[in-house]
């Protein structure tokens, strides 16, 4: 965390009067956004992206028509291994987009609003070892850890618990289904959005 | 692809593809925690939601305290609501969730925008429940592309059995024209003559050279008939088989307007409408003794089984069934009691086979009317013999026993007008409720003017008497639609269908046909009375009807779940949402906001209220 507040603090400096200055502007608005990467290795110093998707949330809604669904061209790394995480195939790729254009945008629509995500801390590593040597940052969004925030709810009601932190007992736990198709990553993004705005509304069943 | 937005339900389905794209771009999703207030009544939405999980009720917070806390209607998965909040500009009632619900969100300035440019999408919100049942109806039967009923009852003359004639010229020989039918496997032809067309069967010719002793080389033209019955083109193909039941014909002529089409042949026909209706039918006119009849009888419920599987419309099937059973009982009747006892008694149906609503086979409610002077020795011994007979045919006794093997309803003229009299003097359940079933009588055998007498009297006596019918109405508050009925809800088994629904519609509609002395007693033709006299108006008239229609299709189809063994015995009455498809689940919504209305209406006519 310290690491990460000194090396915001130096970007911010850098790009005071750069493109992405807003980036580093506080957040005052109520959107967060929830984010989900599909890549081709659980390692996130070799992973690959293959799909980003966000999706704003606002208050208790999902703003599923504001939503970023970006399938990126295929990868040198995409091998047999991840096709059976992900399901994806080098055809689904080709003709996606390339990932400088891909930051971009996803950039733009992030803004500095907060980050949310499943595990999100592994998104935003792969992320950031493409945005940092292209924009000469490093994502500074706040985020929001949805398995932490799930287990901070569930030991609030029974402090001895250690509840199951896997995707779909959280979601099943919360009673949020699966949008979509489950590892597309704009399925996850509204999935973890919904359960995000469910741990809003009350106390988790335990 | 799970928990997509789905468009393959209506109004969806009547989007253009473009327009589909357009509104899935704009949706958002919403999380509404347990009892949340999602629209307050007299609050403009700014969106239309459709519930993708969990439940929300609409209500109306004026009436909380009444036993069914003002619930207006319910929505599960699937189902839509806040579109009429939008239409008029703000809701009328509060929608509130009961459990965490989450619903897609379509924002109101894209759902106006397809009102205005999509027509038939406009209509769907705007519609009346007749007019979307007929509608969803529509869409369903195009979804399942087979033979339901209003494709069946709808099916024209020209697109559905025409055969094309054979038609040969005056002056061919018998010879030739049988050479030409064998050549054209055809039953029979038409012979142009002098702009003129005779048909000629196959018959026409054995007939002509063997009895009138033709010559093979005689012409045709002087064997044909040209009295010939005709149809058109675009004329419905049941007027077609009415046309030749009517003068016991085999074939008609079709005509487009003045040019020949074709033939239409009575096989064909009754093919094409499951033939076995006629059978049955002819099976019991000719029935000679009680066994023959039996056997007919027994082939009734497989056909309206199998009537009701084709998808045939429900009111059809009661009306077929209903006609069936009348003949079938009557059968019965001249079968078991001598002509000269016949004359002087009236055999009387009554309860759901009284007003033609049975769709499979009912209890044996029935009675008798013995005139004055009839002195009739073995009349019990009879009767007795005659309900045994019912049951050999398969209908189950009366568990009431309101049959005519008990001699508290089989009396004489004067004794059933004082009976009656005490009944509809009696403020007590069992007299009003032998009231109600008498009501509903209708004479299938005998002479039916000593039914008429009673009835009329019992018409006259009642007039006016306003304490009588909100005695005779008072069981229409006993049973109400349960709260926790539609699907994702705690404890939700369903509701009694017959007792949340159908009762209510057909007991009040028996009260109003008694006190505006309506002779019907079938319940569609009592409302269409009621419309005629003024008394209802037809919009309301039609969807009530509609509704009916709704519960009793459901009714059945959970019958038919019982008969068949995928549902306990003891829930043939029972309906529960969660096994409904996403259609009749909207009907049925529709359908039991009708019963709302009308027994509203009906506490304020009778003073059911308190």
């Amino acid at each position: 965390m310290v690491l990460k507040t000194i090396r915001s603090a130096t970007d911010k400096w850098a790009h005071k009067d750069g493109d992405y200055a807003f980036m580093f502007e506080p957040y005052t608005g109520d959107e967060i956004i929830a984010l989900d990467c599909e890549m081709t290795d659980l390692d996130p110093q070799k992973a690959e992206l293959v799909s980003i998707a966000a999706v704003k949330i606002k208050g208790t809604q999902v703003l599923t028509s504001e939503k970023l669904d970006i399938k990126l061209q295929k990868p040198e790394s995409l091998t047999g291994d991840s096709i059976k995480v992900h399901r994806i195939r080098g055809v689904d790729l080709r003709g996606g987009e390339v990932l400088p254009d891909a930051l971009e945008q996803l950039l733009h629509f992030i803004g500095n609003r907060p980050i949310m995500g499943y595990y999100i801390d592994y998104d935003i590593t792969v992320l950031n070892r493409f945005i940092r040597p292209r924009f000469g940052f490093s994502l500074p969004n706040k985020t929001i850890e949805l398995s932490q925030s799930y287990e901070a709810k569930v030991k609030r009601a029974n402090p001895e618990l250690q509840p199951d932190l896997h995707f779909e007992k959280i979601a099943e736990k919360l009673g949020v289904p699966m949008v979509g198709q489950r590892h597309s990553a704009l399925g996850d993004a509204i999935t973890t959005a919904l359960m995000y705005v469910r741990l809003l509304k009350g106390p988790v069943p335990v | 692809m799970s928990n997509e937005f789905d468009l393959s339900h209506p109004p969806f389905d009547l989007l253009s593809t473009e327009e589909q794209e357009k509104l899935v771009s704009r949706l958002d999703i919403g999380y509404f925690g347990k009892d949340e207030i999602v629209i307050d009544a007299g609050q403009v939405s700014e969106s239309v939601f459709v519930v993708l999980k969990g439940a929300v009720v609409e209500l109306d917070l004026t009436k909380e305290s009444e036993p069914d806390g003002g619930v207006i209607r319910e929505y599960a998965h699937d189902d839509l609501f806040g579109a009429i909040s939008i239409i008029n500009g703000s809701s009328r009632y509060t929608f509130k969730t009961v459990e965490g619900t989450i619903a897609w969100l379509l924002p109101k300035e894209i759902f106006l925008g397809l009102m205005h440019s999509n027509e038939p999408f406009a209509a769907y919100f705007q519609n009346t429940l007749a007019e979307k049942a007929r509608l969803l109806e529509r869409r369903r039967s195009e979804k399942l592309g087979n033979g339901d009923m209003s494709s069946f009852m709808m099916a024209k003359v020209a697109d559905s059995v025409l055969r094309e004639a054979v038609i040969l010229q005056s002056g061919t020989t018998i010879l030739e024209a049988t050479r030409t039918m064998r050549e054209q496997h055809s039953d029979c032809l038409l012979v142009h003559k002098n702009s003129q067309y005779g048909m000629v069967t196959r018959t026409d010719l054995l007939e002509g050279v063997v009895l009138q002793d033709m010559g093979l080389e005689s012409d045709i033209c002087d064997l044909a008939s040209y009295d010939l019955l005709t149809v058109q083109a675009d004329d419905f193909l049941f007027n077609a088989l009415v046309l030749m039941t009517r003068h016991k014909i085999q074939r008609v002529v079709v005509f487009d307007h003045n040019k020949l089409a074709g033939l239409v042949e009575l096989t064909d026909v009754l093919s094409f409408f499951s033939s076995q209706s006629h059978v049955i039918g002819l099976q019991i006119e000719r029935a000679g003794n009680l066994e023959e009849l039996a056997r007919a009888a027994k082939g009734t419920t497989e056909l309206i089984n199998g009537l009701v599987a084709q998808g045939v419309k429900i009111r059809f099937a009661m009306d077929l069934l209903a006609a069936l059973n009348g003949r079938i009982i009557a059968k019965a009747y001249e079968q078991l009691v001598p002509e000269e006892i016949r004359k002087k008694t009236c055999l009387l149906v009554m309860g759901s086979e009284g007003r033609g609503e049975q769709v499979l086979k009912t209890d044996q409610d029935n009675a008798l009317i013995i005139a004055d002077d009839l002195d009739w020795q073995e009349c019990s011994q009879v009767m007795d013999k005659f309900t045994n007979t019912l049951l050999d045919f398969g209908y189950p006794l009366c568990p009431g026993n309101i049959m005519v093997s008990n001699p508290e309803w089989v009396m004489k003229e004067s004794e059933w007008r004082k009976t009656l009299s005490q009944w509809s003097s009696s403020v007590e359940g069992t007299g009003l409720m032998n009231l109600a079933i008498f009501v509903d009588a209708h004479a299938v055998a005998g002479d039916a003017r000593l039914f008429s007498r009673l009835r009329d009297t019992l018409f006259h006596s009642l007039e006016g008497n306003e304490v009588f019918y909100s005695y005779f109405a008072m069981p229409l508050r006993r049973f109400s639609t349960p709260l926790t009925f539609f699907g994702g809800l705690k404890n939700s088994d369903g509701m009694d269908i017959k007792k949340g629904g159908i009762f209510p519609i057909v007991h009040g509609i028996r009260t109003m046909a008694l006190q505006f002395k309506i002779k019907e007693t079938n319940t569609f033709q009592r409302i269409d009375a009621l419309v005629e006299k003024r008394v209802m108006k037809r919009k309301f008239a039609d969807d009530l009807a509609e509704a009916l229609v709704v519960l009793s299709s459901l009714r059945l189809q959970q019958q038919l779940k019982v008969e068949i063994g995928q549902a306990p015995p003891g829930e043939s009455n029972m309906v529960s949402a969660v096994s409904l498809n996403k259609l009749d689940r909207d009907l049925l919504r529709e359908a039991l906001h009708m019963v709302k209305e009308f027994k509203s209406r009906m506490s304020h006519r009778y003073h059911l209220e308190g």
